[in-house]
């Protein structure tokens, strides 16, 4: 099973380094650096005032990448483990090998999370040195730089197995996955007591190191968050993951995909 | 044996070319959108915020009997019919919100499919030029977007006039008609060719999707980060919504939300409608060359 | 000899829409044609014997292994679907090396694999080309180059030769044959029937979901009791041949035409017919230039079982 999972890794990983579909998500990863060159420029060049750097790395540029980037990233990908296969008829090859369908699954999932947590990754290390390139020797900044890059990570990890689970029994995974990551997960986190423990992202900025700022200016993207313990949303996290690419495998496994024209 | 004794026989009549040679591709694409169930519950949905507008205009004349509801200046100025009112309905935040999910579900594939399924070979196989499909294509967008926006704009001012039993409104506002036409039409045209220059970069119609829906939302997005940040308004430019918001202020005679001249959203938004047109003129032909 | 690939009782649904009905059959090692008009259920039972889809009854087996969810069965099977489907930015090249990975063969193995089979179907110029680039009949090579890359010992083809010029048909039918001779058990869907009558004289005939015949083109055609046989001669003087045999009772009908020259006869006992045609020919002087079955045909067959 391991091997066939690397080697399905390996295929899609080739074709996932090739695809347009990840340039555009490149750019796309691109903008928050783009925005914090601009914030920076503002700073250095036109002497606009207020603005501090890793402050606004830690409110501003990880909350997009947050409750936006890594949501976007994921709904995309997550979804295409499975349906771009159907859709591009494609999906024949991979089953007509003496591969599992389970490592069909999760050699694509792993690939898809490589490749995501390396554009995100250097999405937000180019973010942070743009925006503390007077502060590069705080090592303090550097750790909790890295501390935010690993629970976007598994905020990464999460999301995707969430989608690749939707995406294999819903045809119309993204109007689900459009409602429930700027619905479910934006709403119910605004619920009191137990309610915001239903969703991912609670766990998630459970994790996330507090800013520096008090809110202020950028106080809009401040919710509130009755946090779980680090070890907790750390366990669920997992819990979940696994849970979901489980899941995704088990529906794969017994589900028949017909392409268009059979339907 | 000669093929005219087997009864062939040259058409010797005139071609007449339709009247209309787009709309059997704008027939076509509301019928393919009106196919899938999700969309009719999603088009019956869209029309909720004219419901409740409507519903203002009726409670406007009947105050008397809604006295519990004038409490604060904010009721006082929703429940009166006046450009405000028009453009608060025109450019509220969830009218926009569901335009552009109208586009996601019908709009997202209106070119994306064409050229998954090579139709666009089929299409110019025909008596069409390539602006009658690019016409056929924005008028299906047209029909939903002035679903909510001509038609209700133009019934409030209708029932208005008839639940007052006068033309008040008309004779204190002449110019409302048009700027609802007029707005109407500058908002579904902008959102249509919007909806077909993306539809028109992939072949796949959940890419198109997603794409249609994100770039909408990061540009609000990022405007919103940037205001936040440097509270200069012209990083409105940056936000489809706000370009959208600040030309319905224009077109209505109202005060806009952020003090920049109302030229420079138009100017943004004339210029994605043309970077449109190029790129729908590139992308749509009957023959693909594969380098 | 044991069938290698043996459904029983084999029925698919589509909701309401059945797709296969009750469909036993075995095939054995050689080339087998599956045949029949769209919607005849080929496609349902090409599906369901590579394992895209699960039987809604009965059972479906390779090798002696049902085949839904066995993925280790596909070391040994060899499928080139009917879709044309790719993964458009790979290379031919990349894309036979990398689905043979997935069979887990090292790289050096899977790269001389890849070659050869790429040299099989004439492919090798056009390898590092993207497949985006291709041509139809390329693409259809290149599908049937992943189908045998991996040298497997059963090879399903749903349409192969879709799309292929007369050349390209004959070299892939050229090396459909070769696959049979090399022991191997092919099963071939069509249904273009001169293409299938081309590769094999062994058929399993579908229609509306069920077997209509199955076996050797001549043997099912000689149960067909229905329709008579025909058999036409080209000759001289086809009134004097036909005043000849008018008497005879195994012949039911004679027809005249429409070539001149040519009379048909209609018989049930094709045997005697020919028997007594023969010594006609050779006593009477009537210059007999051809002797044939019209019917005795995979279209006839077909058309004969079909109904038309």
């Amino acid at each position: 099973m391991r091997s066939a999972i690397r080697t399905v890794y390996s295929f899609t990983a080739f074709i996932g380094r090739r695809s347009r579909k990840t340039r555009l998500f490149a750019l796309v990863c691109g903008l928050p650096v783009l925005a914090a060159a601009v914030i920076q420029a503002g700073r250095l060049f036109f002497g606009v005032t207020g603005i501090d750097g890793p402050s606004i790395f830690s409110g501003v540029i990880l909350a997009f990448d947050l409750q936006f980037l890594i949501l976007i990233l994921a709904l995309f990908h997550g979804t295409s483990v499975c349906s771009d296969e159907v859709e591009n008829k494609t999906l024949t090859y991979l089953t007509t090998r003496p591969v599992p369908k389970p490592a069909i699954i999760l050699g694509k999932y792993a690939a898809y999370a490589v490749l995501l947590t390396v554009l995100v990754a250097a999405s937000v290390l180019l973010s942070f040195v743009i925006l503390s390139v007077d502060r590069l020797g705080d090592a303090a900044a550097w750790l909790r730089m890295f501390g935010s890059l690993g629970v976007l990570a598994l905020g990464l990890g999460c999301y995707l197995a969430f989608f690749t689970l939707v995406g294999t029994f819903l045809k119309k995974s993204i109007l689900f996955g459009l409602a429930f990551s700027f619905g479910w997960e934006n709403i119910v986190q605004y619920f009191p007591g137990s309610t915001q423990k239903f969703t991912v992202m609670h766990y998630l900025k459970s994790l996330l190191p507090v800013g520096s700022s008090d809110g202020g200016a950028l106080a809009f993207l401040v919710f509130r968050l009755e946090p779980s313990r680090p070890a907790e949303a750390v366990a669920l996290l997992a819990v979940l993951t696994a849970a979901f690419l489980g899941a995704a495998c088990l529906v794969f496994s017994k589900k028949e995909y017909l392409f268009d024209e059979q339907t | 044996m000669p093929i005219a004794e087997q009864g062939y026989a040259h058409w010797t009549g005139t071609f007449v070319e339709r009247r209309l040679p787009w709309w059997p591709v704008t027939r076509l694409g509301i019928r393919l959108a009106f196919k899938r169930k999700f969309f009719k519950f999603a088009f019956a949905f869209s029309f909720l915020p004219a419901f409740i507008f409507l519903a203002g205009i009726y409670i406007s004349e009947r105050m008397q009997d809604f006295q519990f509801m004038v409490r604060g200046r904010q009721s006082v100025n929703f429940l009166n019919i006046n450009p405000a009112f028009f453009r608060s309905y025109f450019t509220a935040d969830a009218l926009l919100f569901i335009m552009v999910m109208l586009m996601v579900l019908a709009g997202a594939g209106l070119i994306a499919d064409d050229l998954k399924q090579n139709a666009l070979q089929l299409y110019f196989a025909r008596p069409l030029r390539k602006r009658d499909y690019i016409a056929g294509k924005l008028f299906t967008a047209f029909f939903f977007l002035l679903s909510l926006t001509l038609v209700p704009g133009l019934l409030f001012i209708l029932f208005k006039l008839i639940f007052a039993g006068s033309f008040k409104l008309l004779v204190d506002f002449p110019w409302l008609p048009l700027s609802v036409i007029g707005y109407s039409f500058a908002l579904t045209l902008f959102l249509s060719l919007y909806t077909l220059l993306v539809s028109s970069l992939s072949r796949n119609r959940r890419y198109t999707a997603i794409l249609i829906f994100v770039i909408y939302i990061l540009s609000d997005v990022f405007f919103g980060i940037f205001y936040g940040i440097f509270r200069n308004p012209y990083f409105s430019l940056l936000s489809i919504k706000s370009n959208l918001q600040q030309m319905g202020a224009a077109i209505f005679g109202v005060a806009p939300r952020y003090n920049i001249p109302w030229v420079y959203s138009f100017l943004v938004l004339a210029a994605i409608g043309t970077a449109s047109g190029f790129i729908l003129k590139n992308k749509v032909r009957g023959v693909e060359v594969i380098r | 000899m044991t069938a290698v690939i043996r459904a029983d009782n084999l029925s698919k649904w589509y909701g309401n829409v059945l797709g296969l009905s009750d469909v036993s059959l075995e095939i054995e090692a050689g080339i087998t044609g599956l045949l029949g008009p769209n919607g005849a259920g080929k496609s349902t039972f090409m599906k369901l014997v590579t394992g895209q889809m699960r039987p809604s009854l009965g059972r479906i087996a390779i090798l002696g292994q049902d085949v839904w969810n066995r993925y280790a069965l596909f070391r040994r099977i060899g499928f080139c679907p009917e879709q044309d489907a790719f993964y458009e930015e790979m290379t031919g090249w990349e894309f036979l090396t990398g689905l043979l990975d997935l069979h887990g063969f090292s790289r050096g193995e899977a790269a001389s694999r890849a070659r050869r089979a790429l040299e099989l179907i004439e492919l090798v110029d056009a390898k590092d080309r993207l497949i985006r680039g291709y041509s139809r009949g390329m693409r259809q090579r290149l599908k049937i180059a992943q189908a045998i890359a991996h040298d497997p010992d059963v090879i399903i083809l749903d349409e192969p030769l879709n799309g292929l010029d007369p050349l390209s048909k004959r070299k892939v039918i050229r090396l459909i044959k070769d696959f049979k001779e090399a022991g191997k058990t092919v099963l071939v869907s069509s249904h273009v029937l001169p293409e299938i009558e081309a590769l094999t004289r062994t058929i399993v005939l579908l229609h509306q979901g069920k077997i209509l015949a199955q076996g050797d083109i001549p043997y099912i055609r000689d149960l067909i009791d229905k329709h008579p046989h025909m058999i036409a001669v080209t000759c001289r003087d086809p009134r004097r041949l036909a005043a000849a045999v008018v008497g005879e009772s195994s012949i039911l009908d004679i027809r005249f035409g429409p070539d001149p020259g040519t009379v048909v006869f209609e018989t049930r006992d094709r045997d005697r017919v020919f028997g007594l045609l023969t010594a006609l020919a050779a006593g009477n002087a009537l210059d007999v230039e051809e002797i044939s079955s019209p019917d005795d045909n995979l279209q006839a067959v077909f058309d004969y079982l079909v109904g038309r």
